[in-house]
């Protein structure tokens, strides 16, 4: 019993891990609540449905092509939506309902065309669960384990180690200065919002393949990734990993005790408790709060 | 006919949700995110003493109103501590927790299956039975709340709400207790938006946690946005806007499989649109800079 609830405790705590980067990633550079993250989890979900059994591709090759074409929805609202609103000195509140309103948006039309029921997608060989150490594991969990921890290392080599990634401390830093440096804080978000929609596509696709998909799990699936941003700490690597594990195990513990129906509620508490009593997070530097 | 006393009715109770909820994110600045909350616990309470206890309108009435205020406080809470979009996310934690109690608490609140059978509301000894009946307790109620928002709004409260909005450290250099005011605007708000739904509760006679998710949240701040925060007449516009627009959609032959979505895809398109070239809205000044 114990090993399998440290296991899914894990798992969960990947996922919402994997959930986190990208939006850590847009947060963390564009400075404002991509709620629109949540559609593009969604769409990653949904289009490897539809290279699977519309153009009967094999199941990873269509899961690679979503998590591309995730990358270019990033762009899309970058290029139709943002970068406008950017160009007008929009407030970070301003961008955040106008991602609210693209959110909507694309949810419907995801619902549109294919229905608001569950799908999900076969994979066709027969999965069998490995054991380690007493605890039942299937292939898409490991994957879901192995890729969060990948990506999580590789985003943050990226942002530590290259080009871009200075440019984009720099961008998150202060766009006028950076722009008066010859880095152009365009192009940079552009590049910011390819890589953060191919990350939350990446983790749409793993969460389709373990448990189905349907056109509302986006936002359940983000906010649980937002909370473990802000719970670690906004810009903090480490805080990302601390949160989102902090989250998975207490989801399912508290499962244990009072049912599967609360764990959003149990995720949302926890924030709350964090946002009243320590609003920087676990590891974040100060954040601006009310005076008085 | 019918129908159109309907859509009066549904205008109506937007109109109080609206400019309720502008009292608390036009004009103090907090953009909240719980006010289907607010309203949720405005119907429940109302439709649960009145199934359940039998007693007159009035007294459902107050009693959502003192629940209501309840929550109001509790939501107010991380409204003292941080601000901007870790607020939004905040009132968006109570709105799902609010919404999971609604559906998860099977034995009190009938779960999924909502509350039914809500009987009609009794006004000084006399049953309102006819649409045009409710339409008039409606309008009478509505036309308390945004009488009360206009005053308050342009009463000195009003001026240290749009200070607080403006600038916090300002506005508590002049002695004002910036927490107190957020507390009670807040309070106000939802104890408006808990009219609403009981109104709704009343006038549908049956609930469910659907009409109170965040969707209805969202709907509620579109409104208030699209005709424009931080005024009473903007946000009453955008209600009859946002209500009457997409029954047209019924018109021109949309099926009704699709309607729902069509409408929402139409909320969210015009956030947007709104949010990049009118971020003031209608009829609005304030654009949440």
């Amino acid at each position: 019993m114990l090993p399998q609830l440290i296991a899914n405790s894990l798992i969960a705590g990947s996922i919402i891990i994997l959930a986190a980067i990208g939006f850590g990633l847009i947060y963390g550079t564009a400075r404002f609540f991509h709620f629109a993250q949540a559609a593009t989890i969604t769409a990653g979900a949904y289009l490897t449905l539809l290279g699977q059994e519309l153009f009967s591709l094999p199941v990873p090759l269509a899961a690679v092509l979503a998590v591309a074409l995730c990358g270019l929805l990033g762009v899309a609202m970058d290029v139709c939506c943002f970068r406008p609103l950017r160009h007008r000195h929009a407030s970070p509140l301003i961008s955040l309902l106008a991602s609210l309103g693209l959110y909507i948006v694309i949810q419907n039309v995801i619902s549109l065309s294919f229905g608001d029921n569950q799908e999900v997608i076969v994979a066709g060989s027969g999965e069998i669960p490995a054991s380690l150490l007493g605890a039942r594991l299937l292939p898409v969990q490991m994957a879901i384990m192995a890729t969060s921890l990948t990506l999580l290392l590789g985003v943050a080599a990226l942002l530590r180690g290259t080009r871009i990634g200075k440019a984009c401390r720099a961008v998150a830093c202060d766009p006028v200065l950076s722009r008066t440096c010859g880095v152009d804080p365009d192009r940079t978000l552009l590049v910011v919002f390819a890589i953060g929609s191919a990350l939350g596509g990446a983790a749409g696709v793993l969460i389709a393949l373990d448990v189905g998909m349907t056109p509302q799990m986006g936002l359940s699936v983000l906010l649980l990734g937002v909370v473990a941003v802000i719970v670690g700490g906004v810009g903090s690597f480490p805080g990302i990993i601390l949160g989102g594990l902090l989250l998975g195990f207490t989801q399912h513990f508290a499962t244990w005790v009072l049912g599967a129906q609360w764990q959003e509620s149990i995720a949302f508490g926890v924030l709350l408790l964090f946002l009243v009593w320590r609003p920087q997070g676990w590891l974040g530097q100060q954040l601006e709060t009310t005076t008085g | 006919m019918d129908y159109a006393l309907h859509l009066a009715i549904i205008t109506c109770i937007y109109i109080i949700l609206s400019v309720s909820l502008d009292l608390i994110a036009g004009y103090t600045g907090i953009l909240s995110l719980a006010h289907a909350a607010f309203y949720g616990i405005g119907a429940y309470t109302t439709a649960l003493v009145a199934v359940h206890l039998r007693l007159p309108f009035v007294w459902c009435l107050a009693v959502s109103l003192v629940a209501a205020m309840a929550l109001g406080g509790i939501v107010s809470a991380p409204a003292l501590r941080i601000r901007g979009d870790y607020l939004v996310i905040a009132t968006f934690g109570f709105q799902v927790i609010f919404y999971h109690a609604l559906s998860n608490w099977t034995d009190f609140t009938g779960g999924p299956m909502g509350v039914f059978g809500i009987p009609q509301p009794t006004v000084l000894g006399y049953t309102v039975t006819s649409r045009s009946g409710f339409l008039l307790l409606t309008v009478w109620l509505t036309g308390i709340c945004v009488w009360a928002c206009r005053r308050l709004a342009k009463a000195p409260f009003g001026r240290v709400l749009q200070g607080i909005r403006e600038d916090e450290i300002f506005t508590l250099a002049l002695g004002k207790s910036i927490s107190t005011y957020k507390v009670k605007v807040t309070v106000i708000g939802a104890v408006m938006a808990a009219v609403a739904g009981a109104l709704y509760a009343s006038y549908i006679s049956f609930i469910d946690p659907t009409s109170f998710s965040i969707m209805e949240s969202i709907l509620i701040l579109a409104i208030v946005i699209i005709g424009g925060a931080g005024t009473i007449w903007g946000p009453a516009l955008g209600a009859c806007l946002l209500v009457t627009v997409p029954e047209l959609l019924r018109f021109i032959g949309i099926p009704a499989a699709i309607a729902p979505n069509l409408r929402q895809i139409l909320y969210g398109g015009l956030l947007m649109g709104f949010a990049i070239w009118r971020p003031q809205g209608l009829l609005g000044r304030y654009a949440f800079r």
